[in-house]
């Protein structure tokens, strides 16, 4: 399992590379290369490091391993066939390494950062819903179970639809430029990750590529079901570009927009997993 | 318990009669992780904040009252101690009493900032917190009432809990975990967040980990 941890990164990296360059010709630019996310995080642990003067230490640094250790273990879940819940326990502990890295520089920017982090808290919402919605269908929070279920009765994709928009949406809300980004817009610089350069910045990169090399892994995996690496890849790729269609096409939300959208798509989820448990 | 197909392998027991506090993969998870987050409140330390002169490009760093800074400390590996607490009981009234303790502690860290927005911040909070308290307890009384046991052990895979019971623990939780939003409000902006406010963040998520599990384990 720990040798696969390096491919997923460097595929992760490019991933987002296909990312950016899917956006970038959907809106009429040539865009970097793919491999340019490869490049960055190769740049960026060879930089110079520096810590600021006023971030909270060893917090600044405890933060990157964090990130880095939090999304090893729900690549091993994933790929262990592990608890769905430890998934979603993941993604939450997510969220404080968000709020973390805008918290610990004492950047007034990284800091706002962490604000919109705890604003878009709704986000999560979304994947409880398809953790109880998957439990409603399959009886099962365990990934293992959720595959072997799809062998017999089919896709997930198909049988429960509204629950992998849900879970849809959830990547969405974690992949740049998208229009629930808020937490590095723009006019806050990076965001929680202004102050994190050089190395800390790489290890983020590298956090982040296998957060969606999971989230993506996850989701063909749960409602496809268990493919050949491959297949599981060409999946995985397929789902990314829709995704990045979806962010080429959609402004960045305001933080209110983007908790109202997903709190009201989480009723309309919570309304179908009533229903579904009802009439099942 | 370790039958249902919910949180992953058991990996250590310790019975007190019929209360069993129990570690799984998951607990055990959440135990770790606060774990690392208390040690760094106490060796971190806490960030020298800056903040924007508006209509200028200045910035400006802000001093940091040590008194309040210790008090906040304090508070902080309260808070994460409770929370140790929260998400390895094998009880409903012990984790609605380790919740309630939570909520408690994140008011003193909020509290802990002399600054009128921060301490409304903390006021507002309070309140909430007080009033979820009564859906924590009154979770866990309706489930001893209808079950007689608390014992999440007793109680896994049988469905016996009322629904009743569950939303009140669900909304007691969120009650209590509702501190990040309100710290927010006013906190972050005015006080120096890492690594105590980061404790009330870490309490807050943690907790409502652990009432999920709950929820679907009775």
């Amino acid at each position: 399992m720990i040798t696969l941890i390096l491919p997923a990164v460097f595929i992760g990296l490019l991933f987002h590379g296909i990312h950016r360059k899917v956006i970038a010709r959907i809106q009429g630019r040539p865009g970097p290369p793919i491999w340019q996310e490869i490049l960055h995080t190769l740049k960026f642990s060879f930089k110079q490091t520096w810590i600021p003067k006023t971030a909270s230490m060893p917090m600044f640094v405890f933060i990157v391993a964090v990130s880095i250790a939090i999304w090893t273990g729900a690549f091993y879940i994933v790929f262990s066939g592990g608890s769905l819940l430890l998934l979603f326990a993941v993604f939450m502990l997510h969220k404080i390494t968000e709020h973390g890295l805008g918290l610990s520089s004492g950047s007034p920017y990284g800091k706002f950062g962490a604000i919109r982090s705890v604003m878009s808290a709704a986000s999560e919402i979304p994947l409880f819903a398809t953790i109880a919605g998957i439990y409603v269908v399959t009886g099962s929070l365990m990934i293992s179970d959720i595959t072997r279920y799809q062998e017999i009765h089919g896709p997930l994709l198909i049988g429960a639809f509204p629950i992998a928009i849900a879970m849809y949406i959830v990547i969405l809300s974690k992949m740049h430029y998208g229009p629930f980004s808020i937490i590095e817009a723009k006019e806050i610089v990076s965001g929680n990750r202004t102050e994190h350069f050089g190395v800390w910045r790489a290890g983020l990169e590298v956090a982040y590529a296998l957060k969606t090399f999971v989230l993506l892994a996850a989701f063909v995996l749960l409602f496809i079901g268990a493919l050949p690496w491959y297949l599981m890849l060409l999946a995985m790729l397929i789902v990314l570009i829709s995704l990045s269609f979806v962010c080429a096409f959609t402004p960045m939300l305001s933080p209110f927009d983007a908790v109202a959208l997903q709190t009201v798509i989480t009723g309309v989820l919570a309304v179908y997993i009533i229903v579904l448990g009802v009439i099942g | 318990m370790f039958n249902l197909p919910i949180e992953g392998e058991e990996l250590f027991v310790l019975e007190f009669g019929d209360i069993v506090n129990y570690f799984s993969l998951y607990t055990t998870t959440l135990f770790l992780f606060a774990t690392a987050f208390i040690i760094i409140a106490i060796i971190a330390r806490p960030e020298r904040q800056t903040d924007i002169v508006f209509g200028t490009d200045a910035v400006y760093i802000k001093d940091v009252n040590q008194e309040n800074l210790r008090f906040q400390r304090f508070m902080a590996i309260a808070c994460g101690l409770a929370t140790l607490g929260a998400v390895s009981s094998g009880d409903l009234f012990n984790f609605s009493l380790f919740t309630a303790l939570i909520g408690i502690t994140n008011i003193g860290i909020v509290a802990g900032v002399n600054n009128r927005y921060v301490l409304n911040a903390a006021y507002n909070y309070g309140i909430v917190a007080m009033v979820a308290t009564t859906f924590l307890f009154g979770g866990a009384a309706t489930a001893l009432g209808t079950c007689g046991t608390l014992s999440i052990w007793e109680l896994a895979g049988l469905g016996m809990v009322p629904l009743a019971a569950k939303m009140f623990l669900v909304l007691g939780v969120m009650g209590e975990g509702m501190a990040p939003f309100y710290i927010a409000k006013a906190e972050i902006t005015r006080a120096p967040g890492a690594p105590y406010v980061l404790m009330i963040h870490v309490s807050s998520l943690l907790i409502f980990l652990r009432v999920i599990e709950i929820i679907l384990t009775v």
